[in-house]
């Protein structure tokens, strides 16, 4: 039975060294690449004909977006839409990155906590960038609350940090554990269909139902991991 | 595990970096745009036929009103000529039978007086015959001594009667 770790596996595909640093073009960015690709084209497919009463395949860029306004609306209020074309991106991406990996061969790069932790500092350094903006030099009272006793800051303040910091770090987990164990799930059942033989089409059967299953987690995770960014750009934005 | 090999995050965090930003480029000045223009357009239009209608309603409404208003008019206008016209017709209809029951009652009168007079004529007429017929039977009964004064008397009397 093959190791069914091997397909998170990151493979160079062009070796690439800057200033010492690697950073060769491995199999993890290309399906990066392939999200943006496959992404952008599957819109613009849809988007080619446009007309007042949407079409089948216009609605389907229009419910996203609606979707992802209204969840800005909600969680972050009427602002938050300025930031929208980030978290529609980011979106897309996570959801791209996540059912690009459930094809046959493909690396899923969402199963990567250095992927997937990237794309949360990016979010991070864009939260701190807005609040920075909105708050100036008051944004520094993310630390240390209004109402809060100074003599309490040496408490307060790293125990704020850290939770400021966590937030990423378990948006980032949450996603990589997901991805993670239902890819290992579907290869581990998979290599059953081999030694079973004749019985192994139960395990094919059972791997159909995972599929679609996994189908729904990988939409779901990008859904959450976009919810949660929303609250955190919201928590950006405004008091608590 | 592959995935806690940090040795790769350099070359992950760049190719992310790229390509989320290739990504957001292309989305925020070609797709996003694209998107939302057609929701904002027939968000636009919905809104304008939503105040056309809402318009349209307050026009019709007003419109309802006067009409109700010319209906109550017409209504009680009418309500007037019917009350004025069943006066005038009852009044008509009064008068019309006053006059007929006066001329019936003069035709009667007339009718009775001319059969009044009719039959006074006849019975003028029967007298002589009468006291002919009175003398012819005294005459034959021989009764020859009664004048036809007398005779004529009688049958006074008893036309009287």
């Amino acid at each position: 039975m093959s190791n069914p770790m091997e397909q998170f596996e990151v493979k160079q595909i062009i070796p690439l060294q800057v200033g010492g640093v690697d950073i060769s073009f491995t199999n993890s960015a290309l399906f990066m690449m392939l999200a943006v690709a496959a992404s952008t084209l599957l819109f613009a497919l849809c988007l080619r004909r446009r007309t007042l009463v949407p079409t089948i395949a216009q609605s389907v860029p229009e419910t996203i977006y609606e979707f992802v306004s209204s969840l800005l609306r909600e969680n972050v209020g009427p602002e938050g839409l300025k930031y929208f074309s980030f978290i529609f991106t980011m979106f897309l991406f996570v959801a791209f990155g996540n059912v690009l990996g459930l094809f046959p061969y493909a690396f899923t790069f969402t199963s990567h906590l250095t992927a997937v932790g990237s794309l949360s500092i990016i979010a991070l350094l864009f939260n701190i960038g807005i609040g920075i903006k909105k708050k100036k030099l008051g944004w520094l009272r993310t630390f240390l609350p209004r109402g809060i006793p100074l003599a309490l800051a040496p408490l307060i303040v790293p125990i704020e940090m850290i939770s400021f910091l966590s937030k990423p770090f378990s948006l980032t987990v949450r996603l990589v554990a997901n991805m993670t164990v239902g890819h290992i799930m579907l290869k581990i059942i998979a290599g059953f269909v081999a030694a079973l033989g004749v019985l192994g089409v139960i395990p094919v059967l059972f791997n159909c139902c995972i599929v679609c299953f996994e189908l729904f987690i990988a939409l779901l995770q990008a859904f959450i991991y976009t919810v949660l960014s929303c609250i955190y750009l919201g928590d950006a934005l405004h008091e608590h | 595990m592959p995935q806690l090999d940090f040795s790769i995050f350099p070359s992950q965090f760049f190719w992310l970096a790229v390509s989320f930003f290739l990504m957001l480029f292309i989305f925020s000045r070609f797709i996003i745009p694209k998107t939302g223009e057609m929701i904002n357009l027939r968000k636009a239009k919905i809104d304008e036929y939503l105040e056309k209608a809402s318009a349209l309603k307050v026009k019709v409404e007003k419109t309802l009103d006067k009409y109700n208003q010319a209906l109550k008019k017409a209504t009680d206008e009418a309500n007037a000529s019917l009350r004025e016209t069943q006066q005038e017709m009852a009044e008509m209809v009064e008068r019309r039978q006053s006059e007929l029951a006066a001329e019936l009652k003069h035709q009667i009168e007339e009718s009775e007086a001319k059969i009044n007079a009719g039959k006074e004529k006849a019975l003028k007429r029967l007298e002589p015959a009468v006291e002919e017929l009175a003398q012819e039977i005294l005459k034959k009964l021989d009764f020859k001594n009664i004048k036809a004064a007398e005779v004529a008397r009688a049958v006074e009397k008893v036309k009287e009667n």
